[in-house]
């Protein structure tokens, strides 16, 4: 496509990199891309929550405007940039642009865009699908699907919009934009668990699914981070961010009063119920960093297989034995929600703090040595996805 | 196949076969009784799909209630399973007309309590309904289309950005791509385009099975085999059923007495709905799934069965077949034996004249349909009113008919809506006695409504056509100790 303005000169290109870094807060655009990418997780994390709980909703809940609010925020800020930098744009902002049909935006705009657009898709291919199947019984369905590549993508556009000039800044400038980045991909984080979160409960966590789904999962995203950051510990701290908002939705939701407002009523719940508690990622989190740091953030032919064996190595003996301390009367408490992550519609019994091994794959060796084929696969596309975010400087 | 190719086919088979739970294409529920002293009409509409929606309607029909309350409960999870109450608000301009929604979880046998709050005190009614899968809804074209375009715009939107990020977004500011970039590009673009192929037709492979196994769990009643077999010199209607899910005790509670018979059974002539019989089967032998009527001097012909049953769970289904029922070979048949069932009834009638209200019930008795001058439309709100009168135009008085003023069954021409009703609504009073048994609140008066005392000669009975077309009525009252059944045709717009 032709560009709308002649392309700027090195010279031009340069300042671009100073006058980003040297903004001592972040561009409106930035600031509600963040504002937007978190209020995407809270929403939906609370609307589960308002689904094991209340167990009905209509579109206007408030979970649901929190959600959308996020889709409109980041929507709203990337159009904003893709307008303002086709037709009003500096030459150094034209410069820090690519391409699409003829319009210029940072590429993190384009994806936020395409998220906001695939949300609103989601919305009415939704209601259809609940007029025709039935109302919401599982988290997992075509619509839900498309929402949630829509919310991804959202959140990716918002890693991308901060690591762009971020990775210009001068040595010594990067702390906010890279720390800002690793907000958003500890919220990244959280969206993956959520998603595995059918699976990942307490009880599952002596049998082999729940390794082998965390272990496809999560090494991709903190090898991509650990590699792509200009910060240290950039996994660890992912990590932090991770267990921190889910700790913080956690302690806050059960604050609530509710009641369910479906039949059958098997356990009369009086507050909204909770989602699980973190898994112990920012352990295996920082093995990693310590091992993509020592390795000089290069390519090595066998980071990716060391970098699984860590994760499987410190992330299976902590959750064996994490889970053993969350089924038992010392997690039945507000701090730990051992108690709180029940939806109405389960009958109270003993079956709620066992191990639900019946009828499920054991974790024997074999199947241990599946889930660390899956780490290692994983770690090697994020190593191979952060090594590109490194390089992302548009 | 396309989604929604799948989806017109289906709807097509659903039109053909009817959908059917209790009653045949008339899924609503109407009730009309006293919740206290408060005189109600409750309608019900069901959802299509389950979980769904259902739209309650009630009428006060005197005096101003304060405040009316809803609640479905479930009958397993009982009233203390049951959520709270929601508040069902005033229709404006309509008096007396409130609405709410009940939220159906589950495909199964409730009870809805209508709770009534006001100066003539508190009053409860208990409206059984069922909740069926019985459709599948189709996706309307322009939804289709709009949601088609917004996806065809994602994949090419999606594919343009992964070329912009490979060729341009890890260049300095400034910088222009090189050929070796353009072509990692287009390179890169077209693998992801593969792979989104495969990822669409793996959502559309989902989808499929997702409609599949929905499509499975839409309602059929159980399959039955009904046969007429001679008897001696008599002639012996016989239904079996036969469907394998009658066999599963945990998933079948047995069948209860409704007006004490466990089986309602009509017999309807294809096709000009001019033969008709209400019959009483037994189960022989004490068997769970044969039942046994004397057949009734009926002429020669092809008749759809409807049998009306109740589970003790109080769901309702109506079991359909077809049954050929052949001329008398000789004299012997021609007089039958006695009918198993002192309350079995039987009327043949030829066509008769749309605007023709008064049906002949013999012995000097006739029917006349106070229908006043209104067309009837489908899905409007209607009382069809009858009156019996003597010979010489006195109102006739009626007696009780298996514990009803008077039974109707109402059938459209070709069959795809057929539905029992009585004055106190379309529901079944086995089941809503099974459930005011169980309710602790519920004090019903000690008979079943509408047996407190004898019948007047006006009945009326509540009800909506669901579908336009021509339906024939037959309304059954009980006079000088025989069944009298007034015939009338109707066409509703």
């Amino acid at each position: 496509m032709e560009s709308l303005a002649p392309t700027p000169t090195p010279q031009v290109a340069a300042a671009v990199r100073s006058r980003v870094a040297r903004t001592a807060a972040l561009p409106w655009t930035l600031t509600a891309m963040l504002l937007g990418s978190t209020s995407i997780i809270v929403g939906l994390l609370w609307d589960i929550s308002w689904h094991m709980t209340i167990g009905r909703d209509t579109f206007w809940t408030p979970a649901h405007m929190a959600v959308y609010l996020g889709g409109v925020l980041a929507g709203v800020s990337g159009g904003w940039l893709a307008l303002h930098t086709t037709f009003a744009g500096s030459p150094e902002e034209r410069a820090a642009a690519v391409r699409f049909w003829g319009f210029r935006a940072p590429l993190g705009a384009w994806v936020a865009i395409w998220g906001a657009i695939a949300m609103l898709t989601s919305a009415p291919f939704d209601d259809w699908w609940h007029n025709a199947y039935g109302l919401d019984v599982k988290i997992i369905s075509p619509p839900h699907m498309v929402l949630a590549a829509g919310m991804i993508a959202i959140q990716i556009g918002a890693m991308l919009l901060v690591l762009a000039p971020g990775n210009r800044a001068p040595a010594g400038e990067e702390r906010l934009l890279g720390t800002a980045f690793l907000y958003v991909a500890g919220v990244v984080l959280l969206m993956l668990a959520t998603v595995l979160m059918e699976d990942s409960y307490p009880n599952d966590q002596h049998g082999a699914h729940f390794y082998k789904a965390s272990c496809l999962v999560y090494p991709v995203l903190l090898a991509a981070v650990a590699r792509a950051s200009r910060l240290r510990w950039a996994a660890t701290k992912t990590a932090l961010f991770y267990t921190a908002l889910q700790l913080a939705m956690l302690w806050v939701l059960p604050l609530f009063p509710a009641q369910p407002k479906l039949a059958p009523i098997n356990l009369p719940l009086d507050h909204m119920a909770a989602p699980l508690f973190p898994l112990l990622l920012v352990v295996p989190a920082l093995a990693i960093d310590l091992i993509v740091q020592s390795a000089g953030r290069r390519s090595r032919w066998w980071l990716a297989p060391a970098l699984a064996a860590v994760f499987l190595a410190l992330f299976l003996p902590l959750q064996w034995n994490a889970s053993k301390l969350l089924l038992s009367p010392a997690a039945q408490n507000a701090v730990f929600g051992g108690d709180r992550h029940w939806d109405y519609s389960r009958a109270p019994g003993d079956w709620m703090t066992q191990y639900w091994v019946k009828n499920r794959e054991p974790l024997t060796p074999r199947a241990a040595g599946v889930a660390f084929l899956l780490a290692a696969a994983s770690a090697q596309v994020g190593l191979g996805w952060g090594a590109w975010m490194a390089r992302v400087r548009r | 196949m396309s989604p929604v190719l799948v989806v017109l086919a289906v709807l097509v088979s659903l039109l053909l076969a009817p959908a059917a739970h209790a009653h045949v294409g008339s899924p609503n529920v109407f009730f009309e009784g006293m919740a206290g002293s408060w005189p109600v009409r409750v309608i019900i509409r069901p959802p299509g799909v389950i979980p769904g929606l259902a739209e309650i309607t009630v009428r006060v029909k005197q005096g101003a209630p304060e405040r009316i309350q809803v609640q479905p409960v479930q009958w397993k999870a009982g009233v203390k399973g049951a959520p709270p109450p929601d508040e069902a608000k005033p229709v404006p301009g309509e008096k007396g007309l409130w609405s709410a929604q009940l939220w159906m979880m589950t495909a199964s046998s409730y009870s809805v309590r209508v709770r009534i709050t006001g100066p003539a005190g508190e009053g409860l009614a208990i409206v059984p309904v069922v909740t069926v899968r019985t459709a599948r809804l189709a996706m309307q074209r322009a939804l289709g289309f709009v949601l088609g375009g917004l996806g065809l715009f994602l994949v090419v939107g999606a594919l343009t950005i992964v070329g912009a990020a490979v060729r341009e977004s890890v260049l300095a500011p400034g910088e222009e791509p090189d050929v070796r970039r353009r072509r990692r590009a287009r390179l890169t673009v077209a693998v992801t385009g593969v792979f989104l192929v495969l990822l669409l037709l793996g959502g559309k492979s989902w989808w499929d099975g997702v409609d599949a196994d929905y499509r499975q769990t839409i309602f059929q009643p159980f399959h039955v085999r009904t046969a007429v077999v001679p008897e001696g010199s008599a002639r012996v209607l016989r239904l079996e059923i036969d469907d394998p899910r009658w066999g599963r005790e945990r998933d079948w509670s047995p069948l209860m007495p409704d007006h004490g018979k466990l089986m309602h059974l009509f017999l309807v002539r294809e096709p000009g709905l001019d033969a008709f019989a209400h019959l009483h089967p037994v189960p022989r032998d004490q068997s769970r799934n044969r039942f046994e009527a004397a057949l009734p001097p009926l002429p020669a012909g092809r008749y759809r069965v409807y049998a009306d049953v109740v589970h003790e769970s109080g769901f309702t289904q109506t079991l359909t077949d077809a049954v050929e029922i052949a001329g008398p070979s000789s004299t012997a048949e021609a007089s039958p034996g006695p009918p198993s069932d002192p309350d079995d009834s039987w009327r043949t009638a030829a066509q008769i004249p749309l605007e023709a209200v008064k049906s002949s019930l013999g012995d000097g008795l006739s029917m006349t349909w106070e229908r006043g001058s209104e067309p009837l439309r489908a899905n409007r709100e209607v009382e069809l009113r009858f009156v019996v009168r003597d010979g010489a135009g006195r109102p006739a008085p009626l007696e009780p008919y298996m514990g009803m003023p008077s039974h109707a069954v109402i059938s459209r021409d070709d069959g795809k809506v057929f539905v029992h009703l009585h004055p106190v609504g379309s529901f079944s009073m086995a089941a809503q006695q099974a459930f005011a048994a169980q309710d602790p609140a519920a004090r019903m008066p000690g008979t079943m409504a509408g047996m407190d005392h004898p019948p007047g000669s006006t009945i009326s009975f509540p009800y909506e056509f669901p579908q336009p077309g021509r339906y024939r009525l037959w309304v059954q009252v009980k006079s000088g100790g025989a069944v009298k059944t007034g015939v009338f045709d109707a066409a509703v717009q």
